[in-house]
């Protein structure tokens, strides 16, 4: 009996030896994170920081790349959408999704017109100015760019963009069917480089659906498709390039794609307007989970990665050379356009009445939720808006006093909900964490947001009690007297930024004495659709165009024609809120154009309805999580140095080459 | 003539029952998902930030829901299946529409029929060899030892075993590549050099597969022939004087091969559920994760499509089994 | 109780024995648990093993080592329910289908062969997700046991059709035995070994089982298994960030599981089978 014991013993240490050689193959260079649970008495300690070890580079014999296609010429970057199902097909134009972010829209595709949500700018591509309407809307013309051609040396005219709105209409398997059938009445080439658009009805924003915005519809080569016998089942294999990349070779398996500049690289929109993309190929690679994408980056074979918070931290531990969009804490992207936080099923009771919703938005503390779901490193968005610079600029800042001034009405009194002191907060727990937070309240701003709503439980509870809710006991009871249980529905993704969301509002709530039930589904996004939830990690608010300061791209989502009962598929915000006021502002956005400076207004306007009523609870911005190693290429789109868009999937990616450096290793 | 139709024609129509049933079983499961693969479409494209409006969605809906014939009753719906089915037509996939069903299995399976297959072969005669010396000398003390670190090795979850040899074999002691199915940029031709390189890419998630693959195989075998190793017409054997060697083959392995060829039998129909966990892991292509991705999109007709095959598969592998059956074990031939 | 003092002296059964006890009594723990598992930072996150906190803590700020009591509750029950349900029907089933033979035998091997074709992956998958996330200890217990009977069926049909052809079965019949009784004192105690070694087999897949749904993700987040322990660990990255406490737990505890099912399993077959009875009892009282 003892030698079995002792034999079984032996071989679980060994395995648990190699295990823990592997677990600790990175040097340290930071010590784990002190995390003091809230409410307690913080201790002051030092955080250790040991200098990083210059690692020498591991050689890269199996991974190398082939002959040829020198590893310091060479941008590698990480496939967002992960494993391509169909790797030998590059037929964006089809209805369904085909991983167009493995360089397809990032190199190998220009649009019409593009928006850069760093920048603040609608840029124009193969256009060669903004869309041209007619006084009543009905008439659309776009100037092709001229000189602009195909990479098989075919000139890019108007006949292409006809051809592709044309097989767009005849063909339903095909991307944009149905609005090009509703809306256009004709379109034809007025010139090799004009196109004339006849709308069926007034459309103040027909351009939009070429704006590039992670996606749109961009014109076909009209020589290649023309002599396919479907457009839709035609795999464009190889393709032509209106980019300056064309393809060099692609895997069967579906994990990489390799690119390679074009020797003609000034005969695109990138080249005219930005200059010669630095690396002469760029690698798109699926590495695989994110634990992979360390291992990869470690060894200095992936340039720039999309992580999990977790593995960025891996990364930075064990990299000398990697570095996030922000150099220090909290390191995520803050540009991202897209506003997190919590949905509610606004169909569904209690959820239909807005103190309910604005005494869960008051019994969260938002210092609290950030550091339990993000760790500290997001920024918070108090507006139904993502806090990028450029609408901190033209919403956040300028409804900043009202955002001060407005209240809510809780026992017959006036609140003020608003919390401009919330990022200042943010920065004490952040400095307790032992983080090197500046003092300079606008630094604070710019890392933490601008402020939130008050972590106000005794208001929250007024408002509850005042709808007929009991707190017996400590715990919260509807208002027919049962038990509130609220459900909270996510993905089954624990490491999502959704569902860290709902972990953290479920958190908070349940302080706050409601039994949170998480149900973590992979149908989630059937039963959202259907309505079947009460409250869901989903996005609070549509992302706006990010590059552009109109906003009816994310109110025309709570137009009430577009709301349905529960039960049936919702092609709204699935939050099916809806309210007249924002019908109006939606209305009349549709009648003047996205540049008129009325929207500036009605902008404003429409965030106020959205406050008011707060239909769904805006929380972080997305925090993206890239992580980049300078040890071939720098010069990338930091905090300190936006001249793009950061983000490697976004198809301003190609915007971003010109300007990269190699740092000649 | 006797033998075939008493049985080989029962276990015929018992194979061509159970195909039958299987696919049935499985197109119920599937209807009753709740997922609907256009919306999945939609969805598809929102998680990207890429939101069609909700004027444009509407309008795609439709189209989508006539494209994909998901129209009529249920059993329109199956007696239409069975039709495509005869004429050779898995239809097109929904989530990759119009892709047909047909070219996203002909893309997947090579990587993971050329993977599964070796490494369970492998895996399944060198488990099974080594269970069975191990079995029949079950007193020594290298089975004993053996068989104890089989035991402690089984139950360790193939995730966490598969990312310990990468860090130690692919990222700590740089001998096999840090996954991917082949380098980037060699040539798909049926050259040696594309042959190479897909072997030493395979090397590591079939090594992984087939150590913890060996284990199972391991331990069965070796019980079996542990336990007929005991029986009596052994013990008689060896008290009659016959030699060793022969006891080992003639008795006791062909006694104990018969349940563990059917089990192979099995295992290697689950190719096509294909190795899910290795090809996240390994970032190896397959069809584990285009299952996979069906399943969470609801795509009907790729789900039906690997499911058949597997059904047939394995099916036809117990079919072939069973028929070679007789010549092992007397006793069925004289039923 | 002299079974029990029998089967102990086996040295393999101990160290099962013993480790199984120790398992059990860990998850009964979790009934007196300080900490609600369900709250997250109640601690410091990312701790090594400590006097406090004897395993450390974790990424969401909980104490690990009462997290693994409610994992291997978890765990056990369901590899329990699983076990017993598929128990019950592959014993039924083979059992009617080894005696009856004839066409009762082909229509039940028919639909057990249906069952034991499907790929298994993908329908747990399928039907994981048709449950729309409410899967709890019970139901994932059950889906798991419908999914284990059907090869357990054929290996207990077989051992009664051989049972069939030996002599005492024509005795009982001539000596007019009525079928019931047939059945069970003859055939059940040749079955039962079988029916105890499969069901330590089949508590081992069903934990497998578990911990692979669990990895991809379809397992219930506020369930803590060791398949979901896992999960999270890995997800949270504590391999690279070197939180090995967190992901070593499972790991562990899983092998000790798995190990001393394993041994109880083939020391109680071992037992019930007089054949290696006697050979045992050579055996049992020089290992000691």
């Amino acid at each position: 009996m003892q030698k079995r014991m002792v034999g079984v013993l032996v071989v679980v240490a060994l395995l648990i030896g190699i295990a823990a050689g592997g677990l600790f193959f990175l040097p340290r260079d930071q010590e784990p994170i002190v995390e003091e649970p809230v409410g307690e008495e913080p201790v002051g300690e030092e955080p250790v920081v040991q200098e990083p070890e210059e690692e020498e580079p591991v050689a890269v014999g199996e991974d190398a790349l082939p002959g040829g296609v020198p590893r310091n010429e060479t941008l590698i970057a990480g496939i967002l959408s992960g494993k391509i199902m169909t790797p030998d097909d590059f037929n964006v134009w089809t209805v369904t999704w085909k991983h167009v972010d493995r360089g397809i829209q990032q190199l190998m595709l220009e649009p019409l017109w593009i928006v850069d949500y760093v920048t603040g700018e609608v840029i124009n591509a193969l256009a060669s100015e903004p869309p041209i309407y007619n006084e009543d809307f009905t008439q659309m013309t776009v100037k092709m760019r001229d000189e602009m051609f195909w990479s098989d040396g075919v000139q890019i005219t108007a006949d292409d963009l006809v051809f592709t709105i044309e097989t767009i209409m005849q063909n339903p398997a095909l991307g944009g069917h149905g609005w090009s059938n509703a809306f256009v009445e004709r379109v034809y080439a007025q010139d090799p480089l004009t196109v004339v658009f006849e709308l069926k009805e007034p459309n103040t924003r027909f351009h939009s659906h070429f704006v590039d915005r992670w996606g749109a519809t961009r014109p076909m080569p009209k020589h290649i498709f023309e002599q396919a016998e479907d457009p839709a089942l035609f795999p464009f294999n190889p393709p032509v390039s209106s980019g300056p990349f064309t393809l060099h070779s692609h895997d069967p398996g579906g994990y990489w794609v390799l690119w390679e500049r074009r020797e003609d690289w000034e005969r695109t929109p990138t080249g005219e307007l930005f200059g010669m993309p630095a690396p002469r190929y760029v690698l798109f690679r699926h590495h695989g989970p994110p634990e992979m994408r360390v291992l990869s980056q470690g060894r200095h074979m992936l340039d720039m990665a999309d992580m999990s918070m977790e593995a960025l931290r891996a990364s930075l531990m064990g990299n000398p050379y990697t570095r996030t969009f922000r150099d220090e804490f909290p390191w995520t992207v803050n540009v991202d356009p897209a506003i997190t936080g919590i949905m509610f099923n606004t169909a569904r009771p209690p959820f239909d009445q807005k103190e309910v919703r604005w005494a869960l938005t008051l019994a969260i503390d938002i210092v609290d939720f950030i550091a339990i779901g993000f760790d500290g490193a997001a920024v918070m968005g108090a507006m139904h808006l993502p806090p990028t610079p450029v609408y901190q600029e033209w919403y956040y800042e300028p409804m900043e006093d009202w955002k001060k001034e407005f209240t809510i009405q809780v026992g017959g009194e006036q609140f003020h909900p608003y919390d401009p002191e919330a990022p200042m907060r943010m920065a004490e727990h952040s400095r307790l964490r032992g983080f090197a937070v500046p003092e300079d309240p606008q630094e604070i701003r710019d890392m933490f947001g601008i402020g939130w709503w008050k972590h106000a439980p005794d208001v929250a509870t007024t408002l509850l009690e005042e709808q007929g809710f009991e707190k017996i006991r400590g715990r919260w009871h509807l208002p027919d007297g049962t038990p509130w249980v609220l459900t909270l529905l996510t993905g089954v993704n624990p490491i999502g930024i959704g569902e860290r969301n709902a972990f953290a509002a479920a958190q908070q709530w349940e302080r706050f004495g409601i039994d949170v039930n998480i149900m973590a589904s992979p149908m989630e996004g059937t039963m959202v659709d259907m309505g079947e939830f009460e409250v869901n990690e989903g996005w609070p608010a549509i992302e706006p165009w990010g590059g552009h300061h109109d906003l009816y791209r994310t109110f025309n989502t709570w137009h009430s024609q577009f709301m349905r009962p529960i039960g049936e598929t919702n092609p709204g915000h699935d939050g099916r809120w809806s309210d007249p006021r924002m019908d109006a502002i939606v209305e009349r956005l549709e009648v003047i154009g996205w540049d008129d400076p009325e929207t500036f207004e009605l902008g404003m306007e429409g965030l106020k309805v959205a406050i008011e009523e707060m239909p769904s609870i805006p929380t972080v911005a997305f925090p993206g999580m890239i992580v980049w190693d300078e040890h071939y290429w720098t010069n990338f789109p930091g905090a300190e140095n936006p001249y793009t868009q950061p983000y490697h999937h976004w198809p301003n990616f190609k915007y971003m080459l010109p300007f990269l450096e190699p740092t000649g290793r | 003539m006797l033998f075939l139709k008493k049985y080989m024609l029962p276990r015929v129509l018992q194979f061509l029952t159970v195909v039958f049933v299987g696919i049935t079983l499985v197109f119920i499961v599937i209807r009753m998902l709740p997922v609907d693969p256009v919306k999945q479409i939609i969805n598809t494209f929102a998680m990207f930030g890429a939101t069609i409006d909700p004027a444009s969605t509407e309008l795609l809906i439709q189209t989508l829901r006539e494209m994909f014939g998901l129209e009529g009753t249920i059993f329109e719906q199956y007696f239409a299946f069975w039709g495509r089915l005869f004429r050779g037509d898995f239809g097109p996939s929904l989530f990759l529409f119009p892709v047909p069903v047909i070219d996203l299995i002909v893309t997947a399976l090579p990587w993971t029929a050329g993977l599964l297959l070796l490494t369970t072969f492998i895996s399944w005669l060198f488990g099974t060899i080594m269970g069975g010396l191990a079995g029949y000398f079950h007193k020594s003390l290298w089975a004993k030892f053996l068989d104890r670190v089989v035991m402690v090795l089984r139950p360790i979850p193939f995730y966490v075993f598969a990312l310990v040899m990468l860090i130690i074999f692919a990222y700590l002691i740089p001998l096999f590549p840090l996954g991917g199915g082949i380098a980037v940029g060699t040539p798909i031709t049926f050259s040696w050099r594309f042959i190479v390189d897909v072997i030493r890419h395979a090397a590591l998630p079939a090594l992984s597969m087939g150590i913890l693959g060996s284990a199972v195989w391991f331990q069965t075998m070796r019980l079996i022939v542990q336990s007929v190793t005991s029986e009596d017409f052994v013990v008689y054997a060896k008290a009659g004087g016959l030699k060793k060697n022969t006891i080992a083959f003639k008795y006791v392995i062909r006694n104990a091969i018969l349940p563990q060829i059917t089990a192979l039998g099995l295992s290697l129909g689950q190719i096509f559920s294909g190795a899910l966990i290795t090809e996240i892991v390994f970032a190896y292509p397959g069809i584990g994760s285009l299952l996979n991705a069906a399943i969470i999109n609801g795509d009907y007709n790729v789900i039906m499509a690997i499911t058949t095959l597997s059904i047939v598969t394995i099916s036809t592998l117990i079919l072939i089994v069973d028929l070679i059956y007789p010549l092992f074990d007397p006793q069925v031939r004289f039923k | 109780m002299k079974m029990l003092k029998d089967l102990l002296r086996d040295g393999k059964f101990k160290f099962g024995f013993i480790v199984l006890v120790i398992l059990v009594t860990l998850s009964l723990l979790s009934f007196v648990s300080p900490y609600d598992i369900t709250i997250w930072n109640v601690g410091i996150r990312d701790r090594p093993p400590s006097w406090d906190n004897l395993l450390g803590t974790n990424s969401r700020g909980q104490d690990v080592f009462w997290e693994m009591t409610f994992a291997i509750r978890n765990s056990l029950t369901i590899a329990v329910f699983a076990a017993f349900f598929s128990r019950i029907v592959a014993v039924i089933i083979g059992l009617i289908a080894g005696y009856s033979g004839g066409k009762i035998d082909k229509l039940l091997m028919s639909i057990n062969d249906s069952v034991l074709v499907l790929p298994l992956l993908p329908i747990l998958i399928l039907v994981s997700s048709l449950m729309r996330g409410r899967l709890d200890v019970l139901s994932l217990g059950l889906m798991l046991g419908f999914f284990g009977w059907a090869w357990d069926a054929r290996v207990i049909r077989s051992q009664i059709l051989k049972l069939r052809e030996k002599g005492f079965t024509y005795t009982a019949i001539i000596s007019g035995s009525s079928t019931l009784k047939l059945v069970a004192k003859e055939y059940l105690p040749h079955v039962t070994p079988l029916v105890f070694a499969t069901i330590m087999n089949n508590m081992s897949w069903a934990v497998g089982m578990e911990v692979t749904l669990a990895l991809l993700g379809l397992s219930d987040f506020e369930m803590s298994t060791l398949g979901t322990m896992l999960h999270w660990a890995i997800s949270y990255q504590s391999m690279l960030l070197g939180i090995w406490w967190w992901i070593l737990t499972p790991v562990t505890v899983s092998i000790f599981l798995f190990v001393g099912l394993y041994l109880l399993s083939v020391s109680i077959s071992e037992y019930l089978d007089p054949r290696t009875r006697i050979q045992r009892i050579g055996t049992v009282r020089q290992s000691n």
